[in-house]
């Protein structure tokens, strides 16, 4: 076959770094908690048990041979794991990072301690949905809200730098004037992170009473984007409420203004994280993402995770989404913002809609105007 | 103790290697990464505290063509740059 048919046939994947640079890892199964929003419990496709430390271990050596710079521990919550600073210790050895996404509250002053004398931690991200376990608790479980603000004042004491994320829905979203305050204003927290229920995992179970409405993404979309201007630089998103209210605006203005396309817009461009991460479940199979658990590509200590990377061809197809144009799918047809959109979340699409190669209809701005929204 | 002209990687540094032959340097300790071109990289595979920087200079004209009148300046400026940042240090002499 000739070479330029042969790639117009097979694309190749966009250049590919030799190996991953971060990892995405749910170190444990096990979690404390049962959210109701949960995107991780209740995957049909995920066998949710635990490895022991020794395979972990030996993963972490291969990933130190490939050069791998950072990993986020997740789960499950991974502070149930008893042997955490063994862990710890094996990515301090392998001369990584690492980072944490916690609820908080099985982080004691010892684990606090142990952390922060490997001086390498990124950051452990605590979730707080409320400004009171009233408001938190209501998803999370009772209990749940003291604990995180345990684990946050513990982490502040022994200096270990703290994230926190709040994830919007039916039940906190008259509270986010009192959530901003009380992390930025009472906690003294530098920002936070804010993102939205995703249709995933538990929350697909509860789905009538986790997830925002259209009325309800319209107050939550106005009132962090009053929020951001009240508190410059200190609340960040990079998916749900924030990010469609300001991308939608940019979208908007475009349109009417019949500017150029954005760079990247009208294809399936998003998202980037196949580029440089790669994600590993609990069971060790090593899946493109998190949201994609159901994608498998191999397994821990029995593949090459450098093979994986650069020639599985499910990551190469995920990687070349970037090519399928939008204007092709009949979900978009006579969209007028076809040239500024980028598809969105490929987990999103496909929990949807049952395909990876689809745009998300939970970011289709579209979409929230036929329904009855406006943008802010 | 004295410090010799030799200078040495930071064994903590991780040398990985990206697209094609560019490579990062990232100091885990710091989370500090510098992005280098493969000059920097054969530089930086050469700093093992035995060598002078002349020496690595002479070694790198030797393996690369075209190598410019104005390479130990330029390579000195690197490891400035890398010392700087604590991924390098000059080896001590041993008495």
């Amino acid at each position: 076959m000739p070479e330029e048919l042969k790639d117009k046939i097979e694309p190749k994947a966009s250049r590919v770094m030799r190996t991953p640079r971060k990892l995405d890892i749910d170190i444990t199964a096990r979690c404390n908690l049962r959210c109701r929003y949960c995107y991780f419990f209740n995957n049909p496709a995920v066998e949710y048990r635990d490895l022991p430390t020794e395979e972990w271990l030996r993963f972490f050596d291969e990933l130190g041979s490939l050069g791998v710079m950072d990993v986020t521990l997740a789960g499950g919550e991974p502070f149930i794991r008893e042997d955490l600073p063994v862990l710890l210790e094996g990515i301090v050895r392998n001369r990584m990072r690492f980072s944490f996404l916690s609820n908080g509250a099985l982080i004691g002053d010892e684990i606090a301690a142990f952390i922060a004398r490997t001086g390498r931690c990124g950051y452990v991200q605590v979730s707080v949905d409320g400004s009171c376990a009233a408001v938190h608790d209501t998803c999370r479980g009772h209990g749940a809200f003291n604990g995180a603000v345990r684990g946050i004042r513990t982490l502040s004491r022994y200096r270990v730098n703290v994230a926190v994320r709040v994830t919007i829905h039916r039940h906190n979203i008259d509270d986010l004037e009192n959530i901003a305050h009380f992390l930025l204003e009472e906690l003294g927290l530098p920002g936070f992170g804010a993102n939205s229920a995703g249709y995933l995992g538990t929350c697909r179970l509860n789905a009538d009473d986790v997830l925002l409405n259209i009325e309800e993404r319209k107050e939550a979309m106005a009132t962090l984007l009053r929020l951001a201007e009240k508190y410059p630089d200190r609340i960040s998103a990079s998916a749900g409420p924030l990010t469609d209210g300001r991308m939608w605006r940019r979208m908007e203005e475009a349109r009417a203004q019949e500017k150029p396309a954005f760079h990247n817009g009208g294809r399936l461009t998003a998202c980037g994280c196949p580029g440089s991460k790669i994600s590993v479940r609990a069971d060790g199979a090593i899946v493109p993402c998190n949201i994609l658990a159901h994608v498998e590509l191999g397994r821990i200590n029995h593949d090459s995770l450098a093979e994986i990377w650069q020639n599985s061809p499910a990551l190469n197809q995920l990687r070349n989404r970037h090519t399928i144009p939008l204007t092709g799918f009949e979900f978009c047809a006579g969209c007028s913002y076809i040239p500024y959109c980028t598809g969105n979340c490929p987990g999103l699409a496909y929990t949807i809609t049952g395909q990876v190669d689809h745009p998300s209809p939970d970011a289709c701005l579209q979409r929230f105007l036929d329904e009855g929204g406006t943008i802010p | 103790m004295n410090q010799t002209d030799k200078p040495i990687a930071n064994p903590i540094v991780v040398l990985r290697d990206e697209f094609d032959d560019w490579a990062v340097l990232f100091n885990p300790d710091t989370a500090d990464a510098v992005g280098t071109n493969p000059v920097g990289v054969a530089v930086w595979k050469r700093m093992d505290g035995k060598k002078s920087l002349e020496d690595i200079v002479s070694e790198i004209k030797n393996s690369f063509e075209d190598t410019p009148d104005a390479a130990f300046k330029e390579i000195a400026a690197f490891v400035d740059r890398l010392a700087e940042n604590g991924f390098v240090g000059l080896e001590v002499e041993s008495k």
